[in-house]
């Protein structure tokens, strides 16, 4: 799989959180890479950049990972967000699920599962 | 997680001083356990039966364990048995305080006889880790049987030691809890929890620490707090919080939501109720953890 074609959006309000997922996904080849801080620059960013696939933390600023996550599915039907979060409770996965979310995946995040989700979201 | 406990009763029980136990702890990798400490552990030998054998070696050349099969204290399977056994972490701890001179092998026996009594441990519990002896010993530990939400509170202390096992670091020695009503220091960061009902949790303590603290979890280094740091702190309370909200919608099917984490600079946070503060002794230095539950 060719990583330097793939276009990756990643919303967390966590500086830090952005930076381990931006560097994994780098040592993997990842070059277009975008950022957003809170749940409202995570739709205007998708938008303008159209990823292929957005990593989206639930708990933001301005709007929440869910209702980024609604704004962006009412944008575009077949975008692939991925639900990176904290908090992956029943609730909030029925939410994420019910709101076409790709996949969820439970922080501490796991390099390889991350891998996994890219090659699957890529076929 | 036993071994920190361990470190803690040794503690509390003046048997060691903080110092001494926090360059055990940090010596406790380099040591190689002794027959005689696995054999007091499993209570086949007596500390005066060890010291009967050290004795003994010094003027017959032969290996500590032939010795205590030649005495009649050990079988060829014991010996065989006691040293195929993969060393507890709390065992390498005892060793070590053994080897400094810190503990006599009587000391060490009665230390660790009051310790699994105190607790009633076997060493299957301490070998498998069982959830439910942690449990019972944070319970126990910290006071929160006094508390309305015991439960609530130990689930929480229980998980958030183990996840400074898994992203800290497994140097630390719990200390004495204490109730307070607000938490002040130089850098404080609060996240709250709230559904069925409300937690209010925070990390405070001084620069170097905070600093520390975020080195270990972002293995990065640092020399100032920025937002960078603030976030890298916030990440591992928000981290642990997301773990214990899944752990309460899984086993408890209690549905509760995290707020964004929030960061104090040379101030104070005051809890809308009683906290427990629990100070916990890290090989860096002291990071004070805050927990309300309503």
């Amino acid at each position: 799989m060719d990583f330097t074609e793939i276009k990756i959006l990643l919303c967390d309000d966590s500086m830090f959180a952005r930076k381990k997922l931006r560097m994994f996904l780098s040592s993997l080849g990842v070059v277009n890479i975008s950022e957003a801080a809170d749940g409202e620059e995570a739709v205007t960013k998708y938008k303008e950049v159209q990823p292929d696939l957005v990593f989206m933390d639930i708990v933001m600023p301005k709007l929440t990972g869910i209702e980024a996550l609604k704004a962006i599915k009412e944008f575009d039907p077949r975008a692939k967000v991925v639900m990176a979060s904290s908090v992956g409770t029943q609730s909030h996965l029925k939410q994420a699920i019910v709101l076409g979310a790709y996949d969820f995946v439970q922080k501490p995040i796991d390099d390889a599962q991350i891998e996994k989700i890219i090659r699957n979201a890529m076929k | 997680m036993f071994a920190q406990f361990f470190g803690a009763f040794l503690l509390n029980n003046k048997l060691v001083s903080p110092e001494t136990l926090a360059q055990a702890i940090d010596d406790k990798k380099n040591t190689r356990m002794r027959l005689g400490v696995l054999a007091i552990n499993a209570g086949l030998m007596t500390a005066e039966q060890v010291e009967h054998v050290n004795v003994a070696q010094q003027s017959i050349d032969k290996r500590f364990g032939d010795l205590c099969v030649d005495f009649g204290y050990l079988t060829n399977s014991d010996v065989d048995r006691l040293l195929s056994e993969q060393p507890t972490d709390y065992l390498l701890l005892g060793q070590t305080l053994v080897n400094n001179g810190t503990l006599t092998n009587s000391q060490f026996e009665q230390a660790i006889t009051a310790y699994k009594d105190q607790y009633q441990l076997s060493d299957d519990d301490i070998s498998s880790n069982q959830n439910d002896k942690l449990s019972a010993i944070v319970k126990d530990f910290f006071h929160f049987n006094t508390a309305e939400n015991a439960r609530i509170y130990t689930d929480y202390v229980t998980l958030l030691f183990k996840s400074f096992i898994r992203f800290i670091g497994d140097d630390f020695t719990p200390m004495e809890s204490s109730v307070a009503n607000e938490a002040e220091a130089q850098y404080i960061v609060c996240q709250k929890i709230h559904g069925k009902y409300t937690a209010e949790l925070a990390i405070a303590c001084p620069k170097e620490e905070y600093i520390s603290f975020a080195e270990r979890f972002a293995k990065e280094d640092f020399m100032e707090v920025d937002e960078y740091v603030n976030e890298v702190v916030g990440e591992f309370l928000n981290v642990n919080n997301g773990l214990f909200v899944v752990n309460e919608s899984n086993q408890s099917g209690i549905e509760l939501s995290l707020e964004p984490q929030h960061y104090v600079h040379d101030g104070k946070v005051k809890f809308e109720h009683q906290a427990f503060c629990i100070p916990v002794a890290f090989a860096f230095g002291e990071v004070e953890f805050y927990i309300s539950v309503v």
